[in-house]
């Protein structure tokens, strides 16, 4: 029962983050069309810029946040304009993936670099340390904090989505980016903005996440595999299907490592398969949002 | 000017120089690799066993062109297939055979066998879920060959590999001349064999299915039955390539079937240029000639020389080196073709 | 003589939308059939249906006797229904000569030799430049079909068809597109095909339907309006007024 409860609350909280940076990524291939191998690099600089702020300029864990997330989105937006652009849509798969496992290296590098191969945190405020309480269980503050981060921005997404301006427009050029461009809608801008929220996202995550998949320059490479795998799963495009696939990969994964340690790799790749053999385009695929 | 090279497809562009009257030269690739490859043999007598592993690496990143450069099939799993090939050889040495011609073939039937039950079960997919199938059947085969430490040697590695003379005449020596020289034959062999097959009618038609699979269907053809067919036979050069790492080193690790070995294999093809055969080599051996010098300093700064290399490349020379070196020579030789800068519209 | 290709009761619903409902015709052998009917007739989606390229809700279809209507779009051309693409559908970056190989390796079935030589195959060479020569694209067998012009194109995908060795031919407006100086040669190779196969064409040129087709098809709303001879069908009103009446107003 104890390990059940462990689980249930690791796999989640583990699921969230997941969630949190493959959803950035589900929303610019849905969009754009482009497999984007550097997704996890953003991730990990906004990790990073959260654990300089806050161990040198000592920042508050919300000061650090925010301005990771800021500055990650500020660094990244040249590199739409500048390298992604030339690289959109469906024929293009294979510069794709070369363009961004070039860039991921670079960042690689430039993170090595900049600051050096050892692991890095962000240190908690005293508030997210220690427990809560949830009846008879305690669970760690931290993963309490995080799965309801994850849940605020599954809702935030989803307003964002169905009841802005900017959601129906997303939702408009997803479906139809020709019948989009037809109606006005400026793709060029509208493509920025989602750029935007899709590194924002990963920055995001890569905070909150710093616990769980730690802060290294391998980061970019260690885990982008997992991201494309939510993606995949969830189905491109799809908010609550990479909501449903994080979450469900999550806890498999947390499952796997706690109940059959020697053989949770295998299992989560063998899911994987079978998942993306029966359903090609996503076990989520279905409802765009 | 580049964003003309970047809309061009480098495909077009290299079958239209193929395809141009000017004189086929396409049979020098193979025997003046031997001939370089030979001559690499006397002026860099210290550097046999980087050389040795660039001749096994280039007939593996062979491989991955006859899939992508002449099938279209984007994969991230090559390493699959090289690796089970390594594994294969490595385990057959060590308890059964040690004649290294056949534990080669052991290598190839072994990458073979795996690429056409994989392939088989995931060519139906594409983009993003292909890439990610081909990404889970290599994390598979490495689990599995971490977990069966007794056969494999887990992460420690599988080694004890000690083959038998070639032909039962030349030893495999401490200093490494047999084994360069015999991973040389082995490529030029490959390419050899590989050009029959792109050339062959299975070649035209894998060709056709790249453009076009819906119109493959209309001529009466099954797309499905060539891409599987040649991901078999691309797995097979791959498994004889893993065998001769394995022969060669004498040790087969985990690496050998990593996702970072495949993407290698997709960064070294595209470096030198697909669907040329040769552009595999050029690229295998500048991409590890350069590894070799850059990574002793230290590896990231090897990382951030190939990833901005890589980025350039994509931008600015998509069809890789080789392409680069024809439009070289069409300038000297004053050869007017569609592919000239600004030759475009 | 014998039926070559029957279809029987096809329909074809999109959501809730019918673009074909119930169409029953046959070619014999040696027909020369012309399908028309105005724009939105639904002429390209029967020719999907037929061809396999689109699977029908309901109906059946028989090639050569046996029932097609379950085989894929390249089981039913190993089995002799050939079609052209109305616009032409080829491999850009290969050459003409590299078509012509393609398809007749294709139809021998010899596409799985891995170690044979294109060049060296038997009775191939001589085989394209006849296919060549019958469309008058001999001059260009060396050039890629990306750089070929548009006529070109479509005489290139004629050659590829006939020398299929069609039982029932669909040719998709073989003339449009072409300068009129070459459409004269696609109705002489059409002219001098083997007697025993059928041939549907889809042609809006009136012209060409009457110097072409013995009997004609005309379909409207997706459902077959009527067929007969040539002359009969010309001359019914119901056709004036849908078909011609259409176009006229649409020109």
């Amino acid at each position: 029962m104890e390990t059940l409860f462990g689980i249930a609350v690791d796999g989640v909280a583990y699921g969230m983050i997941l969630f949190i940076i493959s959803v950035g990524l589900s929303v610019t291939l849905g969009l754009m069309r482009v497999v984007n191998l550097a997704h996890g690099a953003f991730a990990m600089v906004g990790g990073y810029v959260a654990s300089y702020a806050a161990q040198t300029f000592g920042l508050p864990y919300a000061g650090a946040l925010v301005v990771a997330v800021l500055l990650t989105v500020l660094a990244t937006l040249p590199l739409e304009t500048l390298l992604y652009r030339r690289i959109y849509g469906h024929a293009n798969e294979l510069s794709q993936v070369l363009l961004t496992i070039g860039l991921t290296f670079v960042i690689v590098a430039s993170v090595n670099y900049l600051f050096g191969p050892s692991l890095k945190r962000i240190p908690l405020p005293e508030l997210l340390q220690g427990t809560v309480a949830l009846g008879p269980k305690s669970i760690p503050t931290h993963r309490a904090f995080v799965i309801v981060a994850g849940a605020v921005t599954l809702l935030g997404l989803w307003w964002l989505l169905e009841r802005t301006d900017f959601g129906i427009r997303l939702r408009a050029a997803v479906d139809d980016p020709a019948m989009a461009a037809a109606l006005g809608i400026r793709t060029e801008r509208l493509y920025m903005a989602t750029f935007a929220l899709g590194t924002g996202l990963a920055a995001l995550g890569g905070v909150l996440g710093a616990e769980l998949l730690p802060l290294e320059p391998y980061y970019a490479i260690r885990y982008i595999v997992l991201f494309l795998a939510v993606v995949a799963v969830g189905g491109a495009g799809s908010v609550f299907g990479s909501a449903a696939a994080a979450l469900a990969l999550g806890v498999t994964d947390t499952a796997g490592k706690y109940l059959i340690p020697n053989f949770g790799e295998f299992f989560f790749y063998a899911a994987l398969i079978l998942i993306l053999f029966r359903w090609p385009q996503g076990f989520f695929k279905g409802k765009t949002a | 000017m580049s964003a003309t090279m970047t809309d061009a497809a480098p495909t077009n562009h290299s079958a239209a120089r193929l395809a141009s009257p000017r004189r086929d030269l396409s049979w020098t690739a193979a025997p003046l690799v031997g001939l370089l490859g030979l001559a690499a043999f006397w002026v860099f007598p210290e550097d046999l066993g980087l050389m040795t592993r660039i001749a096994a690496a280039a007939l593996y990143v062979l491989s991955l062109d006859l899939v992508l450069g002449y099938c279209g099939i984007a994969t991230l799993g090559q390493a699959a297939m090289f690796g089970t090939g390594a594994y294969a050889a490595g385990i057959a040495a060590v308890h059964l055979v040690n004649d290294p011609l056949i534990l080669l073939v052991i290598g190839g039937v072994a990458g073979g066998a795996i690429a056409l039950a994989t392939g088989a079960l995931i060519l139906h997919a594409r983009g993003l879920t292909l890439l990610m199938l081909t990404i889970a059947v290599t994390q598979i085969v490495q689990e599995v060959a971490n977990k069966a430490r007794d056969w494999t040697g887990g992460s420690d590695g599988l080694s004890g590999v000690d083959p038998a003379p070639v032909f039962g005449l030349f030893r495999f020596d401490m200093v490494g001349r047999t084994s360069y020289l015999f991973a040389l034959a082995v490529l030029v062999v490959g390419m050899l064999v590989a050009r029959r097959i792109v050339r062959s009618p299975f070649g035209l038609a894998c060709r056709g299915v790249k453009e076009d699979p819906v119109r493959v269907a209309a001529l009466g053809g099954s797309p499905r039955a060539y891409l599987v067919t040649m991901y078999a036979v691309a797995g097979m050069f791959a498994g004889v390539a893993g065998a001769l790492t394995a022969v060669s080193s004498g040790i087969v690790g985990l690496d050998s079937v990593s996702f970072s070995w495949s993407a290698e294999a997709l960064v070294m093809l595209v470096l030198g240029g697909t669907g040329r055969l040769y552009g595999a080599v050029i690229g295998t051996v500048a991409f590890m000639a350069a590894h070799h010098i850059l990574a002793a300093t230290d590896p990231f700064h090897w990382m951030a020389f190939i990833g901005l290399f890589l980025m350039g490349v994509v931008l600015f020379l998509p069809g890789g080196i080789a392409a680069g070196l024809e439009r070289l020579r069409d300038r000297l030789t004053g050869t007017k073709s569609g592919s000239a800068p600004g030759g475009r519209a | 003589m014998t039926i070559l290709l029957e279809v029987q009761g096809l329909s074809k619903n999109f959501g809730g939308l019918q673009v074909s409902s119930d169409i029953t015709m046959s070619l014999k052998a040696g027909d020369r059939c012309a399908l028309i009917g105005p724009n939105g007739a639904g002429k390209t989606t029967f020719v999907n249906l037929v061809t396999g390229a689109l699977a029908p809700t309901a109906g059946v279809i028989r090639l050569d006797g046996r029932d097609v209507t379950r085989l894929s779009a390249a089981d039913r051309v190993r089995r002799g229904l050939i079609r052209s693409f109305q616009v032409a559908r080829l491999f850009a970056s290969m050459t003409v000569r590299e078509h012509m190989e393609l398809a007749i390796l294709q139809r021998d079935r010899r596409t799985f030799r891995l170690f044979a030589s294109v060049g060296r195959t038997r009775g191939l060479a001589a085989e394209v430049a006849e296919g060549l020569s019958l469309m008058g694209l001999e001059a260009v067998a060396e050039t890629t079909v990306g750089s070929l012009a548009y006529g070109q194109q479509r005489l290139l995908e004629i050659a590829l068809a006939l020398v299929m060795r069609p039982k029932v031919l669909i040719l998709d407006e073989p003339a449009a597109g072409v300068p009129h100086s070459e459409s004269q040669r696609i109705l002489d190779a059409i002219d001098r095909l083997p007697k025993d196969l059928a041939v549907l064409m889809i042609e809006h040129d009136m012209d060409l339907v009457a110097r072409f087709a013995s009997t004609i098809v005309v379909l409207a709303q997706g459902k077959l309006l009527c067929s007969g001879t040539t002359r009969e069908v010309l001359a019914d009103p119901r056709v004036r007024e849908v078909y011609l009446g259409s176009r006229a107003h649409a020109h």
